[in-house]
């Protein structure tokens, strides 16, 4: 509960000014891809490194992570059949048998049709995700943050214990 | 732009990652393969000081341990050290591929400190029970047959009275118990016939029939109308006769079966005669006979304690034969395969060199290649061929193949243990032949082929260069003393035993060349003897049984005849009936064609035209 709150509260701060929109736009699409493709994958042991090393917003990651994992759940029947269709695509087929016999790539299961299908529709949303997150970032700064601030939820959340306690650590260490 | 607290947590969990998996692999490992073979085994088996390495990639252990099921306090072998390579990539398909294992220091039947018994489970106790398996129960009781059989020990005063009342004849109770079946059986059909709703409908169509005075009839309609109800009872009459004919169905069933079980009869009071004749002793003298009780309790014994083996390898390699089923969920995707690469079996063991030592010091040295789960997919049989020999010359080879690749599964195993010496051992647990042996050395052969559930097997023993060490006295019983004699002008025995099922049921024989020797040896003397016993207690038994047979035969002779009679009776009536109506029927017809010319002929006359 904690640290969900620390999250939440690490998110509204980094959204309000601390963090650039550079880190939030790339924790976001860092989630997505996370939220999108199938969490047991070996590309997502690597993306965790990625978000533990880079300085992402991980409040962003893990906002985006809960939101793509719904869209996916809805969404799988058409990464499947996505897949499908390059899995089976003739003039990959060459490219799909190296990477097959290269153990590599085998582990990280890009032979199975909603992994690979899931991956490349994240891989490709991240184009355009990754300038409207920033966008986002920016007109949520200059027009919405005042007014979420204002919100029941976000004052019941300054209200409760654990926020205080919170403030209170993240005043000692400074 | 770089978390230096996220790169130190990254490495200090990769670090406790590899500590974990470094404490806690090789128990876990250890335990399983334990379990695991211990179930295939029937008894412990034990593995010491097993150690996983996951950066050279090896296991090794230092000594490994399989009780014997037959005796937990021994191992059936064991070896000494060991280390073998396993394949990094498959593990990550959950698949572990050995190229190479040196087993040495191997042993058989070596003592063990603590007991090695193991509870199977139940799910796996209640397994039914495999073909193989099977065969080893039937060759089992084969030897506790031969072993009930006493050649040395006829006696030619047999107490019939006592071996009548410890008998306890069964074939008398069995027979009235049939007769009791068969007279509930013919009570049963008395009573279908004489209370048949035919005797009935057969009385009303008569009296119908009879009702009918054709005289009476004067107008052509009523002709028709009768003509018409006729016809209903023609029906109601073929249809009681259809009826009659499925009753006689039904009875001549129920007749064929209890023929069948009179048939029975003689098989009851040949095993109450049997019964008697194993209760006397009395064997049958035949080479067959002989040669089994003689070598048979040895030969089969090692035998199917060596089908065991078999039975356990064809269990676990055809249990895990189509262990990969693919799974296809829905939104979990279906994983494509673009070579066979990875269509690896759950375990292979791809080559073992083998060497240690038998219990009696011969030097083994052998490879065992392809050991595997799912033999369709290394495409390979397992093979092995062992073999070695020691200073004085004993030898041993040990060949053979595992093949399921095809749809029925197949083993050969060939075996020979030749050159070991003889002195001091007896030939035989028989007390045909007691004698321990002064000199001669020994050979034992088998070759074992299982086609699915065809078996034929071939074990040989050979004794070369023997002399009997007789002692100084004769032996004091008869025929101990006819085989003595007899075995005396022979320096080599020559013992086959055949088992196989190519013509069915479990065929077991034993010939060895002295066969002739002892059934001379024996019918010279003793076969009469044995005769006569025979002949009496078969007279006994027979007049025991007295002749219930013939009066059940004639029970159900004279009873199947009354209710046949009885049904021919019904049939009669039923017949009878038929041809009534049908009579009847034209009558009518007959009465109807007058009764309409006459009122045509009225007609003719009344208005002059002839038609």
């Amino acid at each position: 509960m904690f640290l969900i709150l620390k999250y939440i509260a690490k998110l509204l701060k980094a959204l309000s000014s601390e963090a650039s929109p550079n880190q939030l736009a790339g924790g976001f699409i860092l989630g997505m891809i996370i939220g999108l493709t199938p969490v047991a994958s070996v590309h997502n042991l690597i993306i965790l490194i990625i978000v533990i090393i880079l300085k992402v917003n991980i409040g962003m990651v893990i906002l985006a992570f809960l939101v793509f994992s719904g869209v996916a759940y809805l969404a799988d029947p058409i990464f499947h059949s996505f897949g499908i269709w390059m899995l089976e695509n003739e003039s990959m087929q060459n490219t799909w048998t190296n990477m097959y016999n290269n153990e590599l790539w085998a582990i990280t299961k890009f032979n199975n049709t909603v992994v690979l299908g899931s991956f490349v529709t994240a891989v490709l949303l991240c184009a355009p995700m990754f300038p409207l997150t920033k966008i986002g970032v920016k007109q949520y700064r200059a027009h919405i943050h005042e007014r979420v601030m204002k919100t029941k939820f976000v004052k019941a959340l300054k209200g409760t214990k654990f926020y205080s306690i919170y403030q209170t650590v993240v005043r000692v260490r400074g | 732009m770089m978390r230096i607290k996220g790169i130190v947590f990254l490495v200090i969990i990769t670090a406790l990652g590899f500590l974990i998996s470094w404490i806690s692999v090789d128990p876990m490992l250890e335990s399983e393969i334990e379990y695991q073979a211990s179930i295939a085994n029937g008894a412990l088996v034990e593995i010491d000081g097993f150690d996983v390495d996951l950066i050279d990639l090896k296991i090794r252990w230092d000594r490994l341990q399989v009780a014997n099921p037959e005796n937990t306090m021994t191992n059936s072998f064991e070896t000494g050290e060991m280390e073998l390579d396993f394949l990094f990539w498959p593990t990550w398909w959950e698949r572990v591929i050995i190229e190479d294992v040196i087993l040495k220091e191997f042993r058989m039947d070596t003592e063990r400190e603590t007991d090695g018994y193991f509870e199977i489970p139940e799910e796996v106790k209640n397994e039914e029970q495999s073909f193989i398996a099977k065969v080893v129960v039937d060759v089992t009781s084969e030897i506790s047959r031969n072993a009930q059989m006493e050649f040395t020990d006829i006696k030619t005063n047999i107490n019939v009275d006592s071996l009548m009342s410890k008998l306890n004849l069964q074939a008398p109770d069995k027979i009235d118990s049939l007769r009791n079946g068969l007279a509930q059986n013919y009570q049963k059909w008395d009573s279908t016939l004489s209370n048949t709703k035919i005797n009935k409908e057969i009385a009303d169509i008569e009296k119908t029939i009879n009702a009918i005075n054709v005289k009476e009839i004067k107008d052509p309609k009523k002709a028709i109308e009768a003509i018409k109800n006729v016809q209903k009872l023609v029906r109601q009459a073929d249809s009681l006769k259809t009826r009659a004919q499925n009753l006689k169905k039904d009875f001549q069933d129920d007749f064929g079966s209890s023929k069948f079980s009179a048939g029975r009869v003689d098989n009851w009071i040949q095993a109450d005669f049997q019964r008697a004749m194993n209760m006397a002793k009395l064997p049958t003298i035949d080479p067959g006979n002989i040669a089994q009780s003689i070598f048979g309790t040895n030969l089969l014994a090692d035998y199917s304690g060596y089908l065991e083996y078999v039975a356990i390898a064809r269990k676990y390699g055809s249990r895990l034969v189509g262990e990969d089923k693919e799974k296809i969920e829905r939104y979990e995707g279906k994983d494509y395969k673009f070579s066979d690469k990875y269509d690896w079996p759950k375990l292979w063991i791809q080559n073992i060199d083998l060497s240690g030592e038998t219990k009696t010091a011969i030097q083994l040295a052998g490879k065992i290649t392809n050991i595997s789960s799912d033999q369709k997919k290394t495409k390979e049989p397992i093979i092995f061929n062992l073999g070695g020999s020691d200073d004085s010359n004993r030898s041993m080879t040990l060949t053979g193949e595992f093949n399921y690749l095809g749809d029925d599964p197949r083993e050969t195993i060939n075996f020979t243990y030749d050159g070991f010496g003889l002195k001091g051992s007896k030939i035989s647990p028989s007390e045909l032949l007691p004698y321990p042996l002064k000199t001669g050395t020994g050979e034992v052969s088998a070759s074992v082929s299982i086609i699915d559930k065809r078996f034929d097997s071939e074990i040989g023993y050979k004794a070369k260069g023997i002399a009997f060490d007789f002692g100084q006295n004769p032996s004091k019983n008869r025929v101990q003393q006819l085989i003595r004699d007899a075995v005396s002008s022979t320096d080599q025995i020559n013992v086959t035993a055949l088992v196989d099922n190519l013509n069915g049921p479990l065929n077991v024989k034993v010939r060895s060349n002295l066969d002739d020797l002892f059934v001379n040896a024996l019918r010279n003397t003793v076969s009469k003897e044995v005769d006569q016993a025979r002949q009496k207690i078969e007279s006994r038994v027979r007049s025991e049984i007295g002749n219930r047979k013939e009066q059940l035969l004639a029970f159900k002779n004279e009873k199947e005849a009354e209710i046949r009679k009885e049904y021919e009776r019904l049939e009669n009536r039923v017949n009878e009936e038929i041809k009534k109506v049908e009579e009847k029927k034209k009558e009518l017809e007959k009465k109807k064609k007058e009764l309409e010319d006459s009122l045509k002929n009225a007609v003719k006359d009344r208005i002059g035209i002839d038609w």
